[in-house]
């Protein structure tokens, strides 16, 4: 059998090679790719991204990576994950830096974890954190709830009740850790940065 | 992390890290790895993210990287190697424009400043350029003006335990100032696990590193990681699902 293919979307802000390295390490083959027509027709679609929303938008828009994403998802076998700020992008406003509109695939908005004396919360989010899930995901197969991941964040996708399959954390407040509604899913958390268990969670993401 | 040994010793190239480390074995034992390139002669950015892209291939865990890094094409370089986030040290002193042009391109999250002290006469100062260049900036004056800097996250190095295996200088967090947002690493006299628990017990204390019970302790790493679990000290479990892949 081939190997299950993988577009990596490379728009210059992410961790492309570790997460290109977590799929090599699955037996899947990357494609780290800035062209507009290869990801239009992915199967497997990776948004990455470590870094600011709005220079984000910006250089998705730029070369028209938010229509090649929408036209890859026409189809409906094809599978987009979004990571960290990849997840956020996925939403449909970020506070970051102003307000920027992002794709629009899920009806959430992301802003900026808030401290005050009471909490002595450290921002950013930095470090394995337990999340919690109790929906079936495919996403989330045989993955314990409250299994820890990898988070490094400042801001966060607020929880609403039209979102789908979602699993949480804490961090003074709860948010979004990860969510697959449909085709579209998402994590706050790195699953390529959290050991065996962010391994499964991808393995999962390339499973039909 | 650094360590005084580490220093003083050429240990050798990639080949002899990847037989005598094996990053992807310890892996289940880090929650994140730190990778610095302490090059005193001129350093060769290309070389040292070669190493870095054969060490952290197989290694599922967070990883910063760091060593002079002078520029955003330098950060950009380290991070398309494998690095998820960036070490800074000198420039923070020296060029503090490249920390907000650093924290533009790649969100404050992903920079982690890194800072040398050394105690004189009970106050710690800064020094810079591997410890070679001793500042007259005290930790005090620096973490006090840390909110201003585009910063995710602040490491603390004892250049006075770094490689003696004594224990932390846990007077450096004195230093801290009341409701420090930024979360804290510190660094440097680990010997073993006790050392880790005495540092993940203050409340100041985010993190702790060490190079000492990776370069030199055996399975250190792994047993320490045990051991504090048997302390009761809160850490994550890697090992739940260990097999199926």
């Amino acid at each position: 059998m081939s190997k299950k293919q993988v577009v990596v979307i490379d728009y210059g802000m992410g961790n492309l090679w570790s997460v290109a390295s977590a799929i090599r390490h699955l037996g899947a083959e990357p494609h780290i790719t800035t062209s507009a027509k290869e990801i239009s027709s992915a199967n497997f679609l990776i948004l990455p991204g470590v870094g600011s929303f709005r220079r984000a938008m910006e250089a998705i828009r730029k070369n028209s990576i938010d229509q090649a994403i929408l036209q890859s998802l026409s189809q409906s076998e094809t599978k987009l994950l979004g990571i960290c700020l990849g997840m956020q992008l996925l939403g449909s406003t970020s506070s970051e830096d102003g307000n920027t509109q992002g794709l629009g695939l899920v009806p959430n908005t992301v802003q900026k974890f808030t401290n005050n004396a009471n909490t002595r919360l450290k921002i950013p989010h930095v470090g394995f954190s337990e999340v919690k899930h109790d929906s079936n995901t495919k996403l989330f197969s045989s993955i314990p709830s409250e299994s820890c991941f990898y988070f490094v964040h400042s801001y966060f996708m607020g929880l609403t009740p039209t979102i789908k399959g979602v699993a949480t954390c804490n961090h003074g407040v709860e948010f979004v850790a990860a969510f697959e509604q449909g085709q579209v899913s998402g994590t706050q958390f790195h699953p390529e940065k959290s050991q065996s268990i962010g391994l499964h969670l991808l393995k999962n993401f390339l499973e039909r | 992390m650094l360590s005084r040994n580490f220093r003083l010793q050429k240990v050798g190239d990639i080949d002899w890290l990847e037989k005598n480390y094996g990053f992807s074995n310890v892996g289940f034992s880090i929650d994140e790895l730190i990778v610095l390139d302490v090059s005193r002669s001129p350093r060769n950015r290309d070389k040292f993210s070669e190493v870095l892209k054969i060490l952290t291939n197989d290694c599922f865990a967070p990883i910063a990287a760091g060593g002079g890094i002078n520029s955003v094409a330098d950060a950009t370089k380290l991070l398309r190697s494998g690095a998820d986030k960036i070490v800074v040290n000198s420039a923070l002193h020296s060029n503090k424009r490249l920390i907000s042009e650093l924290a533009r391109e790649f969100g404050r999250q992903c920079i982690i400043a890194s800072v040398d002290c050394k105690q004189i006469e009970g106050n710690f100062y800064i020094a810079t350029n591997n410890g070679s260049n001793l500042t007259d900036l005290t930790l005090t004056n620096f973490l006090e003006q840390c909110s201003d800097l585009a910063i995710g996250e602040i490491c603390i190095n004892s250049i006075d335990r770094d490689g003696t295996g004594n224990g932390f200088q846990i007077e450096l967090l004195n230093c801290l100032p009341e409701l420090f947002e930024i979360p804290v690493i510190i660094s440097g006299g680990v010997g073993n696990y006790s050392h880790l628990a005495e540092g993940l017990n203050d409340p100041r204390v985010d993190a702790v590193a060490t190079a000492n019970l990776l370069n030199f302790m055996g399975d250190g790493l792994a047993s320490a990681r045990s051991q504090l679990v048997n302390l009761g000290i809160d850490l994550p479990n890697f090992n739940l699902i260990k097999n199926t892949i």
